[in-house]
């Protein structure tokens, strides 16, 4: 099983669209909000080299924005 | 052969598969997502027979409503890459390289955020740099952030940072600011806002990171510069119409140009609906009953074919 980490925001729509295909399809994943949470907020920066969220990393793989191609491809390959 | 694709999965889309399945009218529904851009409002107050309803939730009750037609085919999240006229009709090819063949085509695909077209933009885009202010907005708690455009949008994306930002700039390239007054208000008694007009942005600027951005006073010419952490760029939105810009007339916003009677555009076979079109105003209410109207008008065509 894949290691799923996403950051997010209470706000963020794409986020919501996120975890709900993780939610759908089974995948279980650990939620960070970077709104609250700033060691998480100065990771994802680290990760993604970027501010926006979400951030999805998939076993070290980092995805920006709810990009469901990518998310699958990164999902089949672990 | 399908008799119609609708290209699209926003308010219109939707209402036109809606539509289109209950006449028995043989439908494949193409979207890349559910909701269009009406999804990143936080709060839609006045889509009719909703008092107030999240850009989210509308865009799930948009896709349940679909789904529980049951004359209709669905491909969400699938990107189309090329309309090509055949024979009898249209090939709509995707990007993953899947071809279908269509008797009529309805275009509803929606608007997507303006850019401002500034050095600095694409740089740092995601880096200093956002469009989505519900999105982002919480990455700017305790920092300064700038609003580009005074409009609705502008307002709403300061409201979206007033819990987080300690100062707001709000910039407006005209003198006039556009924005409900009732939204204006909030922003201007919040103490925290700072808002210009006549600005034109000219650059936005940074290390890794935004760190500024400059901007020419229009009334004295003079530039300036203001220090902050992220802009969040609000001035509207242009029109998802490049995938079919050789085949139907535009206007010089790039928006379709329809017969407002029937939703066709100049092309025989295609049609159009949304904020994708030169309709005058862009309402979620309104793409929905123009979605409506072409389907009928199709409906009608596909009959007397």
């Amino acid at each position: 099983m894949a290691k799923i980490k996403i950051y997010t925001t209470p706000t963020c729509p794409y986020c919501e669209m996120a975890k709900e295909y993780f939610q759908e399809n089974n995948v279980g994943y650990e939620e960070y909000n970077v709104a609250e949470d700033d060691k998480a907020r100065d990771e994802m920066i680290e990760k993604s080299q970027q501010m926006g969220v979400p951030v999805i990393d998939i076993d070290g793989k980092i995805i920006i924005g709810f990009n469901k191609p990518e998310i699958e491809k990164a999902l089949k390959y672990v | 052969m399908y008799d119609l694709i609708i290209l699209g999965g926003g308010p219109a889309g939707a209402a036109a598969g809606v539509f289109a399945a209950r006449k028995k009218i043989k439908t494949l529904l193409v979207t890349e997502s559910f909701g269009g851009q009406s999804v990143i409002a936080a709060e839609i107050r006045n889509f009719i027979g909703f008092k107030s309803i999240s850009g989210i939730e509308l865009a799930k009750k948009l896709k349940e409503h679909l789904a529980d037609q049951e004359n209709i085919e669905i491909k969400d999240g699938v990107r189309v890459s090329k309309i090509e006229k055949s024979g009898t009709g249209f090939s709509v090819l995707t990007s993953q390289g899947e071809s279908f063949e269509t008797k009529t085509i309805l275009i509803a695909l929606g608007s997507r955020y303006r850019r401002l077209n500034v050095s600095g933009e694409d740089k740092f885009e995601g880096k200093g740099v956002f469009y989505c202010s519900t999105c982002d907005a919480p990455l700017m708690k305790g920092k300064t952030a700038g609003v580009i455009g005074g409009g609705n949008s502008g307002f709403g994306a300061a409201a979206d940072l007033l819990p987080y930002a300690s100062k707001i700039y709000v910039l407006e390239y005209s003198d006039i600011l556009k924005a409900d007054q009732i939204t204006q208000e909030k922003i201007k008694n919040s103490g925290k806002a700072e808002i210009i007009t006549m600005a034109e942005v000219s650059e936005i600027s940074g290390g890794e990171f935004v760190s500024g951005l400059k901007y020419k006073d229009r009334r004295s010419g003079e530039v300036k510069e203001i220090k902050l952490d992220g802009v969040f760029v609000a001035i509207g939105y242009q029109p998802n119409s490049d995938l079919v810009k050789d085949l139907v007339e535009l206007n010089p916003r790039g928006e379709i140009i329809i017969n407002h009677q029937t939703q066709k555009t100049s092309c025989e076979g295609i049609w159009a609906a949304g904020d994708i079109t030169d309709v005058l105003y862009k309402q979620i209410n309104i793409a929905i009953g123009d979605a409506t109207k072409a389907v009928l008008n199709i409906y009608e065509y596909l009959n007397k074919k």
